[in-house]
């Protein structure tokens, strides 16, 4: 209405996948409050710790996944992915091996499956979809692998307490400056990636293939290295993730990260990402994981059960790719 | 530097290039001098494109030599193509849609500081570049928003960005209003004085004269002959393209016109199509002139109910028709051949059967919904003979046509039924001098056979030498309607450029 108050909103709305992750603000603001006020407990400190904390790692498995899907592809790996890591650092450790040790090994190890899928996505031209299931199928045959088809022992019990509490704060019971660390890694990992994603050529080249591949080789893109850089993010998250939750466990589960990289393509796309490439913001993302753990922490607060939580989540999944669908053909009308 | 002209700066000697099934390119001799701008003839599918994409680095050469200022070069990719100062606009749209023009131009060459891209930077000389092409247009839009002749006008910025001292334009002028055509030509006269060698691919050959100084013509794979433009006259240049003489450019056949057959009544279907009156009657062509962007291919597209109706009615045959769907439209004996072949005339990815089955499976499969392949592969046969397209069998990708051939399937497939209405949008739009005639050929087919043909170009001569009637265009109104006989370049101009007047209130 008012001229000056307009602008730099439209300034703002001017940036690419900005509209997405900003109504993915909007609508996690409205969430927050909604659930508040039926349950006040929503709204206290600890309640509001403990939702960073469990947001953290679905924010980590959207960037990754974010990554990916700009450039038009997918990583359904990456749950699997985080399960190896998690299998792999919890083995070792409960035999007593140190800690970054484990680290190194685990991450050395989803990188080796982040360059596999790359390199079959972006050279052999195979489809994402499938690549990318034939390597989940590895990773999760690997976790099973690694402790002889049985989750591991207590990772305190191989490197003793003290190693295996330091571990374990480290990535999740720990606190700085009154914050989980869980968070400030995942925030210190979102400033970097966002920073590489946006301000750098290679998140340029990202952009450039999920808009249009051929344009992109044909303007001396070099699209196999670009392609398995995304996937490599995707990785290098993955295995994060996978660390955060053997240190919550104690231990590592077989399971671990099932259904993970689906939790980061809807974090992804209720934040604005395009699974069709070619846009997205990572704060985008970064709203749609909060929008998601706000979600199922309020329906937990005022006692749904998980049933009607996930049934909750589908809904608002499709829901905000049929609002982004929507604006967008609106748009286009106008222009015609 | 001392600019030296007239030096040879690329020789291609005994280039051949096969794809499973052709031989794109066989023994074929190419020479390219200093200050020139070369024209590269042949008729669809002569292979023009794949050798310029040898040159550019795209296709690597099956034999061949290939020197570029004197040195010898090996297998070359886009970059290193690029590196040796060859730039290439491409036929068909290269653009990132979701980017900026500007990241579209410095796309694989950003420019930074450090690791941070340098976005000022790269946008300011964008700028310059557009303001060189005196195209005003901001270098932070997105390119997926312009228009398709801007689309264009930003490809060949970038490829003047490079600096290049070769330059490939493979049609660049197809989707371009005339004004911009302009400002390319004026440009190109100004590459041409710096030096720069111009190889320039079209098949809208009046335009020639304008800037070009020699031409090398191909016909099917293989070189035919070069030579100084002024040596030859017009129809020499297309009897060695086409391998015969073309007697008529535009053939025109009289017929009796008979009852009205379509009648469109107060359409209005958003700010391009307003209050459209028009009806067609049997045995004529009715032309539609215009500016690119008149509303012309919005009309065509309310009427097939692609874009939604704001009003007004449709009579077919004296009967009234609702189309809210093109299938209504098809059903209703109204057919369309799409302006845009890649985005709504053609699955590239299938192959020319699938294509040109796709709209008749109403009559290709038997009463169960199976087709009937036997239909299906006379069908697709008929359409190939018929429009003389030029592919070794019906299995091949759409896709992998020359662009000519792909137009010819997207209007083949149309023709493949019996309508009563066929409504024709630039459908001669980057096809070669025979193929031209072939499809002036096949609209006076149905005009005999008594079927309404509406024919929207933006080529002025061929809608005078082909229409009946001209109905003229502007701003998505319907600004004159004339005679196609005796008619003048400028009488349709006149009215193409009439638009309304900025005080005239909107109602
Ligand atoms: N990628 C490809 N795969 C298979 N065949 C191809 C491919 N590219 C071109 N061809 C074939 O090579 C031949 C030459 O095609 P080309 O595109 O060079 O023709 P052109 O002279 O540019 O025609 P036009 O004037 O229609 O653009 C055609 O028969 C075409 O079908
Ligand atoms: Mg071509």
């Amino acid at each position: 209405m008012n001229q000056t108050k307009q602008n730099p909103l439209k300034k703002l709305l001017s940036i690419r996948g900005m509209g997405g992750a900003l109504t993915a603000f909007v609508g996690l603001i409205i969430i927050y409050i909604v659930f508040g006020i039926i349950n006040p407990t929503v709204y206290s400190g600890q309640n509001i710790m403990n939702l960073l904390r469990s947001m953290s790692k679905y924010l980590l498995i959207g960037i990754g996944q974010s990554y990916v899907l700009i450039t038009g592809n997918i990583d359904l790996s990456i749950g699997s992915m985080a399960g190896m890591s998690a299998m792999i650092s919890a083995t070792m450790m409960a035999n007593g091996v140190h800690p970054v040790a484990a680290i190194a090994v685990s991450m050395a190890s989803c990188l080796v499956i982040g360059v596999m899928n790359g390199i079959m996505v972006g050279k052999f031209k195979l489809p994402p979809f499938i690549a990318t299931l034939g390597t989940m199928f590895v990773a999760r045959g690997v976790a099973y692998m690694v402790n002889g088809n049985r989750n591991t022992e207590a990772i305190s019990s191989g490197i003793g307490k003290e190693a295996a509490d330091g571990f374990q704060n480290f990535f999740y019971y720990g606190k700085t400056f009154g914050v989980y660390n869980t968070f400030w890694i995942a925030l210190v990992l979102f400033a970097v990636f966002f920073f590489l994603l946006s301000k750098t050529r290679t998140g340029r080249h990202i952009y450039a293939i999920g808009s249009n591949v051929e344009a992109a080789k044909l303007s001396g893109v070099n699209v196999v290295a670009t392609t398995t850089k995304t996937y490599l993010v995707s990785a290098f998250c993955a295995c994060v993730v996978g660390l955060i939750l053997c240190g919550q466990a104690n231990m590592g589960n077989m399971e671990a990260g099932n259904m993970y990289e689906m939790y980061g393509v809807a974090a992804g796309v209720i934040g604005g990402v395009s699974p069709l490439g070619g846009t997205g913001l990572l704060l985008g993302t970064l709203a749609g994981s909060a929008v998601w753990q706000t979600l199922e922490n309020g329906l937990n607060m005022i006692g749904a059960q998980v049933g009607i939580q996930r049934l909750i989540i589908g809904i608002i999944v499709v829901c905000a790719v049929m609002l982004d669908v929507v604006v967008r053909s609106g748009m286009f009308k106008k222009k015609k | 530097m001392v600019k030296k002209m007239n030096e040879t700066i690329v020789l291609l000697e005994h280039i051949s290039k096969s794809f499973p099934g052709v031989k794109a390119l066989d023994n074929v001799h190419f020479e390219l001098r200093s200050g020139e701008v070369m024209a590269l003839l042949g008729e669809n599918g002569a292979g023009k494109s794949t050798l310029m994409k040898i040159l550019s680095g795209v296709y690597t050469r099956d034999e061949g030599n290939m020197q570029i200022f004197g040195k010898e070069c090996g297998n070359l990719t886009p970059k290193q193509a690029q590196e040796m100062g060859v730039a290439i606009i491409h036929q068909e749209l290269n653009m990132c849609r979701h980017l900026s023009i500007a990241e579209n131009i410095f796309l694989g060459r950003e420019k930074r500081k450090g690791i941070v891209l340098s976005d000022q930077e790269m946008e300011n000389e964008a700028k310059a570049v557009l303001d060189e092409l005196k195209i005003d247009l901001d270098p932070r839009q997105v390119v997926g928003d312009l228009p398709v002749s801007k689309q264009q006008m930003v490809e060949i910025a970038k490829a003047l960005s490079f600096k290049a001292k070769i330059l490939i334009m493979d049609e660049p002028t197809s989707a371009l209003t005339a004004k911009e055509i302009d400002d390319l030509f004026r440009i190109i006269k100004d590459l041409k004085a710096k030096g720069c060698g111009i190889v320039y691919i079209s098949h809208r050959l009046e335009e020639l004269q304008h800037i070009v100084d020699r031409v090398t013509i191909m016909r099917d794979g293989q070189y035919i002959t070069d030579m100084n433009f002024k040596d030859a006259t017009m129809d020499e240049i297309i009897a060695y393209m086409v391998g015969r003489e073309i007697k008529e450019k535009f053939p025109h056949v009289e017929c009796e016109k008979g009852k009205k057959v379509f009648e469109v009544k107060n359409l209005n279907a958003g700010r391009l199509v307003r209050d459209v009156n028009f009806s067609l009657y049997e045995g004529e062509i009715v032309g539609f002139a215009g500016l690119m962007g008149a509303g012309r291919t919005e009309t065509t597209r309310a009427i097939f109910g692609i874009d939604p109706k704001d009003s007004g009615e449709i009579i077919l045959d004296g009967k009234q028709v609702v189309i809210h769907k093109p299938e209504d439209a098809i059903q209703a004996g109204i057919v369309l051949a799409p302006e845009d072949r890649k985005k709504d005339g053609l699955c590239t990815k299938l192959s020319i059967r699938h294509n040109i089955a796709l709209p008749n499976l109403d009559l290709i499969c038997n009463k169960l919904g199976v087709i009937r392949n036997k239909k299906e592969e006379e069908m697709c046969q008929q359409a190939v003979e018929n429009l003389k397209i030029k592919t070794p069998d019906v299995e091949v990708l759409a896709g992998n046509l020359s662009g000519g051939n792909q137009q010819k399937v997207v209007v083949g497939k149309w023709l493949a039924r019996n309508s009563r209405v066929v409504i024709f949008d630039e459908p001669t739009r980057g096809i070669d001098v025979a193929a031209k005639v072939e499809i002036y050929h096949l609209m006076n087919d149905l005009k005999k056979r008594g079927i309404a043909v509406m024919f929207v170009s933006s080529e002025m001569p061929e809608v005078m030498g082909i229409a009946d009637r001209i109905i003229v265009m502007c701003d998505g109104r319907i600004t004159g309607e004339l005679g196609a006989k005796g008619v003048t370049q400028n009488e349709i101009l006149a009215r193409a450029t009439q638009f309304e007047k900025k005080i005239a209130a909107k109602g």
